[in-house]
């Protein structure tokens, strides 16, 4: 008996599920998810740039750090950060907040009744694949362009082969192999870590109140593991969007011939960057 | 504080010879590149087998080439590191 509560209570799908359908279009619980967050995203990018002020409120303040903490770090890649940066602080801020919105309330345990199996109107945008695929795709288009607009079509392609010329049959399988492990690497990395992690907490949820005997244990075991999500939800967001920020880095350095600039003596003047590539894409 | 000043803090840091924040990412990163970097070859290996029935010649190429590109990867973040 406890077994089958148990079991009942334990609902794992691997991706998105369907709530609705437009036509052909598909709409996924997770795609709400990941809608949640942009809005969200939007509402306080729209109350901050309406309200900001030089010296910055509370609530401001606290909303602007996050894009200061990931923008120094940025600043301190390459010269032509700025052409990158806000990719890096948009994947950030939309993992962190996509992967913090799964830890509400209400958020896979909210939904449809399918027979036996409850559909949530709302799952973690990134414990779907296709979410993290779509980020690494990006990612993967991104850093390949810098290199194209850094080397060149043709010294792109040169970089891929390799040198010398006639170990390109073998090097190029191998540089191919290595560029393609980086899409994977990312997208399976943050879907791994998030999609574990509410499989953990269900898992918890489900233990803690099989039976009657261990039903207090729900209302503190879970919280140790959702005290543990938000770390690492932050951790993964941090880490996917550094990751970006290195593979254009690595792009742009490999054009440079590895020695990227240790340091413009017009940063002690407090010159404005004036590298003409510099500016925003 | 602008994102120049803070950039400029984060070099001085690095100057310093405390681990950058980038590094994080790198040390998570190319533990689980090598592992796909062997599956990727092997699958690719294992699929042009399959297709072209000449098992198990392709398979055993592309689980070569895949742990070459593991190995090539660990030099290549190396190299990328060394310039930083």
């Amino acid at each position: 008996m406890a077994e089958e509560e148990g079991e009942s209570l334990i609902h794992i799908a691997l991706g998105g599920e369907e709530l609705f359908a437009i036509g052909p279009f598909v709409v996924t619980n997770s795609m709400i998810g990941a809608l949640l967050a942009s809005l969200l995203l939007l509402a306080a990018a729209w109350y901050v740039t309406r309200q900001s002020t030089l010296i910055p409120s509370r609530l401001q303040g606290l909303l602007e750090l996050p894009v200061e903490w990931v923008a120094g770090i940025v600043a301190g890649s390459t010269s032509r950060w700025r052409g990158y940066v806000a990719l890096v602080i948009g994947f950030f801020l939309m993992i962190l907040v996509a992967n913090w919105l799964g830890l509400l309330p209400g958020v896979g345990t909210i939904g449809l009744r399918h027979g036996e199996e409850l559909v949530p109107f709302v799952r973690p945008a990134a414990a779907d694949l296709n979410f993290t695929l779509g980020l690494a795709i990006i990612t993967f288009v991104v850093f390949v362009w810098w290199g194209i607009r850094i080397n060149g079509p043709g010294g792109y392609l040169k970089e891929l082969i390799g040198e010398p010329r006639y170990m390109a049959p073998l090097m190029f399988p191998i540089h191919l192999i290595s560029e393609l492990s980086r899409l994977v690497s990312l997208s399976m990395r943050l879907f791994g870590n998030v999609f574990a992690g509410e499989v953990l907490i269900a898992t918890m949820l489900a233990l803690t109140t099989a039976t009657l005997f261990v039903l207090p244990l729900a209302f503190f075991v879970p919280s140790i593991f959702l005290g543990l999500e938000l770390l690492f939800g932050a951790v993964q967001a941090i880490v996917f969007a550094l990751l970006t920020m290195t593979y254009i880095t690595m792009a742009i350095a490999e054009h440079d011939g590895g020695h990227e600039p240790e340091h413009d003596p017009r940063d002690d003047h407090g010159e404005p960057d004036a590298h003409p590539a510099s500016s925003p894409a | 504080m602008g994102p120049d000043g803070d950039g400029k803090r984060e070099a001085r840091r690095n100057a310093s010879g405390e681990p950058r924040p980038a590094n994080w990412g790198i040390a998570f990163d190319l533990g689980i590149r090598l592992g796909i970097s062997v599956i990727l070859g092997l699958g690719a290996g294992l699929l042009l087998d399959s297709w072209l029935r000449t098992s198990p010649l392709f398979t055993l190429i592309g689980m070569a080439l895949g742990i070459g590109a593991a190995m090539y990867t660990i030099w290549d973040v190396a190299r990328d590191a060394m310039r930083r």
